[in-house]
């Protein structure tokens, strides 16, 4: 298939593979974090681990939107769908995520009005559709998907759509790397950065990385061929002793990011004070709410919602899962209690997180790495 | 078919479907609301929607004011129904 099987060729892959075996220091571990749930889903599914020298390992970041979202902004959403009259809408994904009593599943199934909408302009129509109903739209996601929200939302006011809003739990991803490099849990020695995160903020905001903690970051994109590309790129620059932010995904990702993006971002968008991050707990001014032009479409204005904190359950360790500090399989009930049929945590939830990438499709990883324990 | 645009109903009859999900499919499985966007071909250009083809031949509406002026065979970046990104290919 044209424009996808050329970054899947195997004889390439194999090459990269030994590449990146001859710059490995001998005696050297390097612990490599591919911040993006999208990368962590690609590098199970096609065995990438496989081409890599032992020394290399691969830590498995927050980007997962779906994943950091904190138990009880769950149950402030289950809050606002269980109102009469309200539609509420979110992604897939976040329909089985677990809150403090249950998920927005569980709610559909007592009968309130929940769907799952591919792209908030999906339920901007079903707004226009049902003038007589408020319709809410869980907002997650990175600087990805924030536009979509935002041009959203552009769109309900030009149309003077009162009947929408949108509850808001965007989150930006500088943040939590810096406190990530903070943490004293985890060492790394570089990141593989999030490709389509920076096709809006461009690579620039990364900068700061390589400047201020001498550790390189490569841009990738989420093919097996892009990912193998970029952890040769980030194995070059250790070897050469330069650190420095790459761009591998280059035929997507402009250095400068989408500067038509940004500024809507701005415009609809305000940063939050602070917010609360799954496993990473609460970090400032991480996270976007609406600003006070499009204070008319907060869900979060429009509703009392109980913004109670809610605890994970004890033995849920996606906290760990999501810093890096241990691998999904080293967690108590991970592929027994926690299925992606029945997850506990929300690594388990999405996709993309760690969890369900492993459980999927890492257990042939699984079952190499116990026999080499 | 017909789907509603920002400026009233838009003919478009080569569209199968009329949801922003129609090209959201991705070949993987569909990862709306991470970080994965879904490369698409511009068969119908429009504005502020334009309806694009992806890789398995299904197509919808996508939102193009962030990429805007597109024209037929644009390669476009797709996350959440809207075009977050031009594709530079070269094969």
């Amino acid at each position: 298939m044209k424009y996808v099987d050329e970054y899947r060729d195997a004889e390439l892959a194999r090459t990269l593979g030994s590449e990146i075996t001859a710059l490995a220091e001998p005696g050297r571990h390097y612990k490599v974090m591919e911040v993006c749930g999208g990368h962590t889903h690609t590098i199970y599914k096609h065995g990438i681990e496989d081409h890599l020298p032992e020394s290399v390992e691969l830590v498995h970041g927050p980007g997962c939107p779906v994943c950091v979202i904190p138990m009880g902004r769950v149950d402030d959403g289950i809050s606002i769908a269980r109102q009469p009259n309200v539609i509420f809408t979110c992604f897939g994904d976040m329909m089985r995520v677990p809150g403090g009593n249950g998920s927005l599943l569980d709610v559909k199934a007592e009968g309130a009005d929940v769907r799952f909408v591919y792209s908030p302009l999906d339920a901007l129509k079903i707004a226009r559709n049902n003038p007589d109903k408020e319709v809410v739209f869980f907002a997650i996601g990175f600087e990805t998907t924030a536009p979509s929200t935002a041009l959203t939302l552009m769109r309900a006011k030009a149309e003077k759509l009162r009947n929408f809003s949108v509850m808001c739990n965007h989150v930006t991803i500088v943040p939590p790397l810096m406190a990530l490099l903070e943490s004293p849990d985890l060492r790394l020695d570089a990141f593989i950065g999030p490709g389509h995160v920076s096709t809006v903020i461009g690579c620039r905001p990364y900068e700061f990385i390589p400047a201020d903690y001498g550790q390189p970051v490569v841009v990738a994109g989420f093919e097996p061929l892009d990912l193998l590309q970029s952890i040769y790129m980030i194995m070059r620059q250790l070897a050469e002793g330069r650190n420095e932010v790459e761009n591998q995904y280059g035929r997507v990702v402009p250095w400068e990011g989408n500067l038509r993006a940004l500024d809507i971002l701005q415009r609809v968008f305000e940063l939050r004070p602070y917010f609360e991050w799954r496993g990473l707990g609460f970090i400032s001014q991480s996270a976007l709410k609406l600003s006070q032009e499009y204070a008319d479409f907060d869900a979060e204005l429009r509703w009392e919602i109980p913004g109670v904190r809610v605890a994970d359950p004890k033995a849920c360790q996606c906290g760990e899962v999501l810093k890096g500090v241990i691998k999904p399989w080293e967690c108590k009930v991970f592929g027994t209690a926690c299925t992606p049929e029945t997850p506990i945590g929300t690594c388990m939830v999405s996709s993309e997180g760690a969890c369900a990438a492993y459980y999927n499709f890492g257990r042939f990883a699984r079952s190499k790495e116990r026999a080499g324990a | 078919m017909t789907f509603d645009g920002r400026d009233g109903a838009i003919s478009l009859p080569q569209v199968e479907a009329d949801s922003y999900s129609a090209v959201c499919s991705l070949i993987d499985g569909c990862l709306v609301c991470g970080d994965v966007a879904v490369p698409v071909t511009v068969v119908w250009p429009g504005e502020p929607d334009a309806v694009c083809e992806d890789a398995q031949g299904q197509r919808g509406p996508v939102g193009v004011e962030l990429v805007a002026p597109v024209e037929s065979g644009d390669r476009l970046l797709v996350h959440g129904g809207i075009a977050i990104s031009r594709l530079e290919e070269e094969l």
